[in-house]
C-alpha cells in the first residue's frame, strides 16, 4: 500500500525555478537561509496541505543557517522535498541538509566561480576586445544554459533521493580536483594572453647599438615573463602575507603611475 | 560626450535589474562583460562598451563572491568604466582604472545590507512558527526592492547627476597619471589571476598551470577555446584516473579478506 506521490514533475520544475529566489535576503546571520525557504514554500504547502503544524516545523528547519552554491541548490532542495514527502523525520532531514550544504558549496565554487568564469569569460573577452559583439552573446547564451540545468539538478535530487547523500560524498573530491585541474590550465593561458606589461626604456650599450629592453631583451628570453612574475608576486602576497586584494589593487595603481613618471613603464 | 537625461533613466533601469541579479547570482548578466556591453547600448557606442568591457572583465575574473566573501562590485566597475571612457573620452585602460572607485563604493553598500537584512530574520522566525508563508514572501521581496532600488538611484546619480564634474576631474588630471592608469590597467588582471590562484594552486596542480601557459605562449590562437579543450582532457584523464585507484584499491582490499580468512595461521610465524 504505497502512498502516492504529492509533487508533480512541474512542481519539482518549480521549485529549481524559484532556487533562484536562494539569495534574495541574503544576509550575515543566516546567510541563504529566508531565500532558501521562500523558494521551498510552493512544495511543502503541496506535501502538507492543510496540517499547518508540519508546514510551521518544516519552515522552521529551513529558516536555519545555510550557505551553499546557487546554481547547485537545487539539487538539495530536490533531495530534501523528496524526504519531505517520503515522511522521514524532522531530524534526519534536517541532518541531511547540515551535512550537505558545504559540500555543494566546495564543488559548486570549483565548477562554477574557479572553472567556468575564468574560461567562459576568457573567450567572450577574447572576441569583445576586437570589438565583436559575439563575445557577451556566447557569454550571456552559457549562463542561460547554466541556469536551465538548475531545474536539472533538482529533478536529479529529488529521483535520486537518499542515493544521492553517497554519490555526493563519494565523488565530491575527485569532481572538484578535476574542475580544478582544467581552471588551472585555463589561468595558465590567461596570464599569459592578458596579463601585459611593457617596459619603455631602451638601452644603449657600446659601440652605439641600442636595446629595447621590452623586445629584445625580456621577450628574447621568454615571452611573457613579466606578467607571469608579477602574478606569482600576487599570488604570494595575498596567500602567505595575507594582504587584502584592494590594497594589491591600490598599489598597483600607485606602482604604475610612479613607473610612468620615470618613463620606466 | 554628454550623457543624456533619457539615457541616465536607461542606465538607471539597466542597474535596477543587473544588480538584482547579482545579488541572486541568477543569469549572471551582472558581470562587467555583459553591463559594459548594455551600456555601451544605451549610449549609442557598443564597441567601446564592448572593449572596456572585456578588459574589466578579466581584471575582475577572479574577485568572485566565492565563500560568502564580497568583492568589489562588478556592475558599477562595468557601468562606471563605460562610462567614463565615454563622457571623458579616456583610453578603456585608464577607464579600467578610474571605474575602481565607484566598484568599491558598491562593495561597501551590498556589505551594509548583508548586515542590515539580519534585522528580518526574528520577523522570519515567527512567520515560519506560525507557518506564515505570505511573511515570508514580502520578507524576501522588501530585501529585493531595496537592493534594486539602490542600484537604480546610485546608478543615476554617479553616471548621470555627477557627470560633470567627473569629467572636469579626469580632464584635469596630468598627462602622467592617465598614461599611469593605462599601465595599471595591463596589469590589474593580475590580482584576479593571483585571487584564483590562492583558492585553487596545489603543488600537483602546477605541471597543468605551466603548459596552459606555455601553450598561450608560444601557439597563435584566435581565443582561448583550444586551451580549455587541452584543460579538459587533462580534467578527464585524472577523473577515470582516480576512479580506476578506488577500484584496484576496492578490489586489493576484497583480495585481503579472502586471504585473511584461512590464513590466519600463517600470520606471526
Amino acid at each position: 500500500m504505497s502512498e502516492s506521490k504529492k509533487l508533480t514533475k512541474r512542481d519539482i520544475t518549480n521549485l529549481g525555478i524559484r532556487s533562484s529566489f536562494l539569495q534574495a535576503s541574503f544576509n550575515y546571520e543566516r546567510m541563504q537561509a529566508c531565500g532558501f525557504t521562500y523558494a521551498m514554500i510552493p512544495a511543502l504547502k503541496k506535501v502538507y496541505g492543510d496540517d499547518k503544524e508540519k508546514l510551521a516545523g518544516a519552515m522552521t528547519d529551513n529558516l536555519e543557517f545555510i550557505n551553499t552554491h546557487p546554481n547547485l541548490v537545487g539539487f538539495l532542495m530536490g533531495l530534501m522535498m523528496s524526504l519531505e514527502e517520503g515522511g522521514a523525520t524532522r531530524e534526519a532531514i534536517k541532518g541531511l541538509k547540515l551535512a550537505l550544504f558545504g559540500p555543494i558549496a566546495g564543488i559548486g565554487d570549483a565548477i562554477f566561480w574557479f572553472t567556468i568564469l575564468p574560461i567562459v569569460a576568457g573567450i567572450s573577452c577574447s572576441f569583445a576586445s576586437q570589438g565583436s559583439i559575439l563575445g557577451p552573446i556566447i557569454f550571456f547564451l552559457t549562463y542561460v544554459v547554466i541556469w536551465v540545468l538548475r531545474i536539472v539538478w533538482t529533478h536529479l535530487g529529488y529521483n535520486l533521493g537518499t542515493k544521492s547523500i553517497d554519490i555526493i560524498t563519494e565523488n565530491s573530491d575527485k569532481i572538484a580536483n578535476a574542475a580544478t585541474i582544467l581552471g588551472i590550465t585555463v589561468i595558465g593561458a590567461l596570464i599569459a594572453s592578458y596579463v601585459s606589461i611593457n617596459l619603455l626604456p631602451v638601452i644603449t650599450v657600446d659601440g652605439g647599438i641600442e636595446v629595447a629592453v621590452q623586445t629584445e631583451f625580456f621577450d628574447r628570453i621568454f615571452p611573457n615573463m613579466l606578467p607571469m612574475a608579477v602574478t606569482l608576486l600576487c599570488f604570494y602576497l595575498l596567500k602567505k602575507k595575507q594582504i587584502n586584494p584592494i590594497v594589491l589593487i591600490l598599489g598597483i595603481i600607485v606602482l604604475s603611475i610612479a613607473g610612468a613618471a620615470i618613463g620606466l613603464l | 560626450m554628454e550623457i543624456t537625461l533619457l539615457q541616465g533613466i536607461l542606465l538607471s533601469v539597466m542597474a535596477i535589474i543587473v544588480g538584482l541579479d547579482f545579488f541572486l547570482e541568477a543569469f549572471f548578466i551582472f558581470r562587467p562583460l555583459i553591463v559594459s556591453t548594455l551600456t555601451g547600448i544605451i549610449l549609442g557606442d557598443v564597441t567601446l562598451g564592448l572593449k572596456v568591457g572585456a578588459l574589466i572583465e578579466l581584471a575582475f575574473a577572479g574577485l568572485t563572491p566565492a565563500g560568502g566573501t564580497q568583492p568589489p562590485n562588478p556592475v558599477f566597475a562595468g557601468l562606471m568604466g563605460t562610462v567614463l571612457a565615454y563622457t571623458t573620452g579616456c583610453a578603456p585602460e585608464a577607464a579600467l582604472g578610474l571605474c575602481l572607485p565607484f566598484s568599491f563604493l558598491g562593495q561597501y553598500v551590498i556589505l551594509f545590507f548583508y548586515s542590515a537584512f539580519s534585522f528580518f530574520m526574528g520577523k522570519a522566525d515567527k512567520a515560519a512558527a506560525e507557518g506564515d508563508t505570505k511573511t515570508i514572501r514580502n520578507i524576501n521581496f522588501t530585501t529585493m526592492a531595496i537592493v534594486s532600488l539602490s542600484y537604480g538611484l546610485l546608478a543615476f546619480l554617479c553616471a548621470y547627476l555627477a557627470q560633470q564634474p567627473m569629467q572636469a576631474f579626469v580632464n584635469s588630471l596630468p598627462a602622467v597619471f592617465t598614461h599611469g592608469l593605462e599601465v595599471a590597467g595591463g596589469i590589474l588582471p593580475a590580482v584576479g589571476f593571483g585571487m584564483l590562484l590562492r583558492v585553487m594552486m596545489k603543488a600537483k596542480y602546477i605541471p597543468y598551470f605551466i603548459a596552459g601557459f606555455l601553450m598561450a605562449c608560444f601557439i597563435d590562437m584566435p581565443n582561448l577555446l583550444p586551451v580549455a579543450l587541452l584543460g579538459t582532457i587533462f580534467a578527464l584523464i585524472d577523473f577515470f584516473g582516480a576512479k580506476q585507484r578506488k577500484e584496484d584499491l576496492d578490489e586489493a582490499l576484497q583480495n585481503m579478506n579472502v586471504d585473511g580468512f584461512g590464513g590466519d595461521s600463517n600470520v606471526g610465524i
